[in-house]
């Protein structure tokens, strides 16, 4: 349970990694947050004219270069080890995506399943990725 | 991959968190390393061997058969 509780709370990091993985995470929340809020807006005809639209979208995109950033910058200053824990994670993130994706994507076409929602696929993004980080912090310790 | 990275700590009576500052890696880093759970990358392997005035092979030995 101990080797959870400090893969979880990344727990021997130095504290640069640790600052830097919390500027990421801020990052990520800022990006959610837009997405969040630009879907709902669009529901309340929001978006009918050009310009909401175009300040939605530059919004998001412009936060969403700055997560992508803030992680790249994580990535470079981790140690080796943390950086392959890292890796594999979004490998399997990827994997599991895309491998998600295409299935539901069977399902849906042969109506098993409702119209997939594209906030499934980045949820599924996001907990593989956790869920990779938990097992790889927990197996190399 | 096998190696005496303990055993060379220890003889210089260093913690792990001694070695990982020497090395510019985490803790966790050092622990994997020395339990044998991770190995490392060729440009740390070097750092480790000038470190402790080791060839590598000193430190870290294939456990392949030739």
């Amino acid at each position: 349970m101990n080797r959870l509780i400090n893969a979880i709370t990344l727990k021997g990091l130095p504290a640069r990694d640790i600052k830097n993985a919390n500027l990421a995470n801020l990052w990520i929340f800022a990006w959610a947050g837009t997405l969040a809020i630009i879907s709902f807006l669009s529901k309340y005809d929001w978006y009918a004219s050009v310009l909401p639209t175009t300040i939605g979208i530059v919004v998001h995109v412009g936060i969403g270069v700055g997560m992508m950033l803030a992680y790249k910058r994580l990535l470079k200053h981790l140690d080796e080890m943390e950086r392959k824990i890292q890796l594999e994670s979004m490998a399997l993130s990827v994997g599991m995506t895309l491998v998600g994706f295409s299935t539901y994507s069977i399902l849906d076409k042969a109506g098993f399943v409702p119209e997939l929602k594209p906030a499934f696929l980045i949820m599924l993004m996001g907990f593989t990725y956790i869920g990779g980080l938990i097992i790889g912090r927990i197996r190399y310790r | 991959m096998k190696n005496r990275l303990k055993v060379l700590r220890a003889e210089r009576d260093w913690t792990q968190a001694d070695l990982a500052h020497e090395l510019e890696v985490s803790r966790q880093t050092i622990i994997a390393i020395e339990k044998e759970k991770f190995d490392p990358s060729l440009p740390l392997a070097f750092k480790a061997a000038r470190l402790f005035g080791l060839s590598i092979e000193d430190i870290f030995q294939d456990e392949l058969p030739f």
